[in-house]
C-alpha cells in the first residue's frame, strides 16, 4: 500500500548558507521534525541536507530523485534546488515536485503505537528493555504518561519475581531468547503492585537480540498487600472487579475462548492445508461466535465493574483529537474491510479535556465500531471536535439508517439492541460507554433521525491549557 | 630548407624529448591492460571528439558571458566568444587536467552509450526508435505524459548524426560541468593573460545557469520513477527497442538500485556478464532477457536460455546489492581483498 500524494503545488522550503531550514511547507516541516529537526534548526533530513550542500559547493541548480524515511514511511521525492547566482549568501530554495510515501515493511508490520493503544485499551502496560534487561521505556496502565524514573534501571531492581518462577529461571529464559509467559512480578516500590508479564524477545535489523518487549497486566488480587493504604482502586486501572465474574469467571472463560477463536481461524484460513469449502465456512462461523462470546465476557466484566459503588475513574489530561486518531487507528482494518473512510479532525488541532485516557478511548472505539457496523459499505464516518459551556466534545457521525425518535433513549439501556441480532453486538456497549462518560463528569448523547444517519456526542470536562 | 619548417621540426623534436619518458608508460598500458574491456578505434575517436567539443563549448560560453555580460574586451577572449578556435584544449590535454577519474569515467560512459546507440540502430530504424517514446505521451497520468514529453524535447536538443557522439553542455552532469569549467577558466586566463576577476565570475554564472533538470539523463530518470510508481507500468519489462536506450537504462537502474552509468559500463564488459546478472536479479523473463542481450550486443556473443535460466537469482541479487554500495566502500573492499593483495605481491 502506498500513500499517493499528488502534488498540485511543489513542496517548498528555504535553506540558508549554514544549512538552517528557514521556512518549509507543512509536508517538508513534518518530515524535518520527524527526523529530529527543530523549527529554524539545521535541515534534519540527511538526504536533502546533502543535496543542499552539494548544490552550494558546486554553485549549481540540481534536480534529483531523493529517498528519505521517518519512523512511519519511506518517502520518494523529486527535488530541485534553486541557487541565487547574484548573492551566494542568499537562501537556497528547495522545490519538491514529487512526493510519494510508502509505509515501512508493507506486508506485515505492526505499528508500535497502534500496539501500545491496544495494550492501553485492554488495561495492559508496556515495558521495553534492552538486552541486559535494563528498562528503556515503561508505561503502566492507569498512568497517563511514561514513567521516566525507572528508565535505565534493571527490571529485576524494580520488580521482584514471584514464585513459582524465580530469578534463575527467568534469566535462563532471557539467556535463551525465549518468550516469557505469565511471569508474576511485584513492584519493589511502595505501591507493591502485582503484574503478570508476557514478554517477547526483540531482534534488531542485524539479527541480534535487542531486548524484550513486555506487556504487564495488573494482577491486583486480594492477597496483594495494600501497602501504606495506597489507593489500589486507582492504581489498578482495571475493569475486571475482584468479584466473582471479574476475578474468576472472566479469566476462566477468556482463555478457552481465545483458543477456540485461534484454532477456528487457523482452520478457516486453511493454514494447515486444503479443506472443503463448507468446512472452512463452518470454522469461520465458530471463530465469529467465539469473538462474540469474548466480547460479551469483556462487556459483562466492565458492566460489573462500573456498577460497583466504589467505581472511580482517573482524571488524566487527554486530547480528544489525539484519542480520535488512536481509536480510528485501532479500527482502521475493520473500516477498510467495508471500504469505509473515517474522516478525522486535523491532527495539529487540540481539544484538551479531562478524563481517564483508557476509558475515553474505550468509548470512542465503541462509538466508531458501532458506526462501522451500522454504516453502508463505502460510506464516510465523520469525527468532529468542538467545545461549549466548559465541555470538550467529540461527535461521531455515520451515514447509516439512523434511529427512530422513540428509540433514541432505549439504545443506552442494558442489553438493548433494537431488535437487531447477528451483528456481533452484546447490547452493552452504549450502556457502558454512557456510564463511563458520566463517571468522568461528562455525557454521551445521540442525535438521529430514521434514514438520516446518527451522531453520537461524547462530552468531557474541558481542560484549560496555558 | 624553409626556415619556419625548420623551426617546426626543432620545436617538435624538443616536445618529443620532453615526453619521451612517458612512452614506456603508454606502451605498458596498451600491453598490460588491467581490465578486459576492449576499447575500439571508434570509441577512442569518439571520446576525443566529445572531449574536444565539451571543452570548446565551455570556453566559448565563458568567453561570451565575460565579453557580453561583464564587459571584458580582451582580444583572445573576444575571438573565442565569436566562435574562433579555442586553445585551452591543447593546454589542458598536455597538463593532464582532463584525466581526472571522474572525467574519464564520464567520457567512457558517454562513448559506450554512443556505441550502444549505434548497435541499436543496426537493429531498428532511427524513426522507430524515436517513436518508442510517443507511447508514453498520451499516458493517462498527466505527470507521466509530461515527463515523456520533457525527455523527448531534451533528446531532440542533443544534436549529432546517427551513431555519432554528440556533446551538449545541458546534458553534462553538474559535477562534471564543474570539473571541466574551472580548469578551462584557468587555461583561458593563462592563454589570454587576462587577470581580472570577470573570468571567474563568468564561470560562476555559467554554472549557476546550468539546469540539471533539463538534461536527458534526469528527464529519463524522472520518467522512469513515474512509470515505476504507476500501477499499470510498474510491472512491465522495459526493453531498449520499446523504450529507447536512455529510458531503458534509467528504468533498469531504478529497478536494480544501481546508477545509469553503471548499467552502461556493464554493457562494455566481455559477454556483458554483469549486465546479464542485473537482468536476472531484476527477474526479467528469459525471452525478454535474450532479446535485450541481442539488441545491445556488439559482437557475436550469444546468451542462451539455459545459461540465463541456470543463473542463480539469489546470488545475482546479492551481487547487484554489492555493486550498489558506495564506490569508496567497493574500492576499499577490493583493495583489502586477499585476491588483490596476492596480485600486488606477485
Amino acid at each position: 500500500m502506498t500513500t499517493d500524494r499528488k502534488l498540485t503545488e511543489p513542496v517548498s522550503g528555504q535553506v540558508d548558507v549554514d544549512g538552517l531550514l528557514l521556512s518549509a511547507d507543512p509536508l517538508l516541516m513534518r518530515l524535518h521534525l520527524r527526523c529530529g529537526g527543530k523549527e529554524g534548526g539545521p535541515l534534519a533530513v540527511p538526504e536533502l541536507a546533502e543535496l543542499c550542500r552539494l548544490s552550494r559547493r558546486l554553485g549549481m541548480n540540481l534536480s534529483r530523485p531523493v529517498q528519505a524515511s521517518d519512523d512511519e514511511s519511506r518517502i520518494e521525492m523529486w527535488v530541485e534546488t534553486r541557487f541565487s547566482a547574484s548573492d551566494k549568501t542568499d537562501p537556497l530554495s528547495l522545490s519538491i515536485i514529487d512526493w510519494k510515501e510508502y509505509p515501512h515493511d508493507e506486508s506485515d508490520k505492526v505499528d508500535p503505537s497502534r500496539e501500545r493503544d491496544f495494550d492501553r485499551l485492554e488495561g495492559r502496560g508496556a515495558i521495553r528493555t534492552d538486552a541486559a534487561l535494563r528498562i528503556i521505556a515503561q508505561q503502566m496502565s492507569g498512568e497517563a504518561g511514561q514513567d521516566f524514573d525507572v528508565i535505565g534501571q534493571s527490571l529485576l531492581d524494580i520488580y521482584d519475581v514471584i514464585p513459582p518462577s524465580a530469578n534463575a529461571s527467568l534469566l535462563e529464559a532471557v539467556a535463551e531468547r525465549q518468550p516469557i509467559r505469565n511471569q508474576r512480578m511485584r513492584q519493589k516500590s511502595a505501591a507493591q503492585r502485582l503484574f503478570v508479564l508476557q514478554g517477547n524477545p526483540l531482534i534488531d535489523k542485524a539479527g541480534l537480540f535487542a531486548g524484550y518487549r513486555f506487556t504487564a497486566t495488573p494482577d491486583d488480587a486480594p492477597d496483594v498487600p495494600a501497602a501504606n493504604g495506597t489507593d489500589i482502586k486507582r492504581a489498578s486501572g482495571k475493569l475486571i472487579s475482584d468479584s466473582l465474574f471479574g476475578m474468576q469467571l472472566g479469566p476462566a472463560l477468556r482463555q478457552p475462548l481465545g483458543k477456540i477463536i485461534a484454532n477456528a481461524e487457523t482452520i478457516s484460513g486453511k493454514l494447515e492445508g486444503p479443506l472443503r469449502g463448507d468446512y472452512a465456512s463452518y470454522a469461520k462461523d465458530i471463530a465469529s461466535a467465539g469473538r462474540h462470546l469474548l466480547d460479551l465476557v469483556n462487556d459483562l466484566s466492565d458492566l460489573e465493574a462500573i456498577e460497583r459503588p466504589e467505581f472511580t475513574v482517573a482524571g488524566d489530561d487527554i486530547d480528544l483529537v489525539d484519542l480520535a486518531h488512536r481509536a480510528a487507528g485501532l479500527l482502521a482494518v475493520k473500516a477498510a474491510d467495508h471500504h469505509i473512510r473515517i474522516d478525522l479532525p486535523d491532527e495539529s488541532k487540540k481539544r484538551p479535556a479531562r478524563g481517564e485516557f483508557r476509558r475515553s478511548l474505550q468509548i470512542l472505539v465503541n462509538l466508531i465500531g458501532n458506526a462501522i457496523r451500522y454504516s453502508p459499505d463505502g460510506s464516510v464516518i465523520k469525527l468532529r471536535v468542538s467545545a461549549e459551556d466548559g465541555f470538550a466534545r467529540i461527535a461521531v457521525t455515520d451515514q447509516g439508517d439512523g434511529i427512530a425518535a422513540e428509540d433514541l433513549e432505549r439504545i443506552f439501556e442494558k442489553f438493548e439492541r433494537l431488535g437487531r441480532s447477528g451483528d456481533g453486538g452484546s447490547g452493552l456497549g452504549l450502556f457502558i460507554s454512557r456510564r463511563l462518560a458520566r463517571a468522568m463528569g461528562g455525557s454521551l448523547t445521540v442525535d438521529s433521525k430514521a434514514g438520516k444517519g446518527s451522531t453520537f456526542t461524547l462530552s468531557l470536562p474541558e481542560r484549560k491549557t496555558a | 630548407m624553409d626556415r619556419s619548417k625548420h623551426n617546426d621540426i626543432v620545436r617538435h623534436a624538443s616536445a618529443m624529448a620532453d615526453k619521451a619518458s612517458f612512452v614506456a608508460d603508454d606502451f605498458a598500458q596498451a600491453l598490460f591492460p588491467r581490465t578486459d574491456v576492449i576499447f575500439n578505434d571508434r570509441m577512442r575517436s569518439n571520446a576525443q571528439q566529445y572531449l574536444h567539443s565539451v571543452v570548446g563549448q565551455i570556453e566559448q560560453r565563458i568567453c561570451l558571458i565575460a565579453t557580453q555580460d561583464l564587459g571584458v574586451s580582451q582580444q583572445v577572449l573576444l575571438g573565442i566568444a565569436q566562435g574562433g578556435d579555442g586553445q585551452s584544449y591543447a593546454m589542458l590535454e598536455q597538463s593532464g587536467l582532463l584525466k581526472t577519474p571522474e572525467m574519464v569515467q564520464h567520457l567512457f560512459v558517454k562513448t559506450q552509450q554512443s556505441e550502444l546507440a549505434a548497435r541499436l540502430l543496426q537493429k531498428i530504424s532511427q524513426e522507430d526508435l524515436e517513436s518508442t517514446l510517443t507511447r508514453h505521451l498520451d499516458h493517462e497520468d498527466p505527470a507521466v505524459a509530461e515527463a515523456a514529453m520533457g525527455l523527448l524535447i531534451a533528446q531532440s536538443k542533443t544534436t549529432g548524426a546517427a551513431g555519432q557522439i554528440a556533446a551538449s553542455l545541458a546534458d553534462l552532469p553538474p559535477e562534471i560541468a564543474y570539473a571541466f569549467a574551472w580548469p578551462v577558466t584557468a587555461a583561458l586566463a593563462r592563454l589570454s593573460g587576462f587577470t581580472g576577476l570577470q573570468l571567474q565570475q563568468a564561470t560562476e554564472r555559467l554554472l549557476a545557469a546550468h539546469d540539471e533538470s533539463a538534461g536527458v539523463a534526469r528527464k529519463a530518470e524522472r520518467l522512469a520513477q513515474l512509470l515505476d510508481q504507476s500501477e499499470a507500468d510498474k510491472k512491465s519489462i522495459s526493453h531498449p527497442m520499446r523504450d529507447g536506450l536512455t529510458l531503458f537504462v534509467a528504468r533498469l537502474a531504478r529497478q536494480s538500485g544501481l546508477t545509469s552509468d553503471q548499467i552502461v559500463a556493464f554493457t562494455a564488459e566481455p559477454n556483458m556478464a554483469r549486465f546479464v546478472v542485473v537482468m536476472r536479479a531484476a527477474d526479467f523473463p528469459v525471452q525478454e532477457a535474450l532479446s535485450i542481450f541481442a539488441a545491445l550486443d556488439g559482437g557475436d556473443h550469444i546468451l542462451t536460455a539455459a545459461s540465463y535460466g541456470e543463473t542463480d537469482r539469489d546470488r545475482c541479487l546479492a551481487l547487484v546489492s554489492r555493486w550498489a554500495s558506495p564506490d569508496a566502500y567497493q574500492n576499499a573492499e577490493r583493495l583489502l581483498s586477499d585476491d588483490f593483495l596476492d596480485i600486488q605481491r606477485k
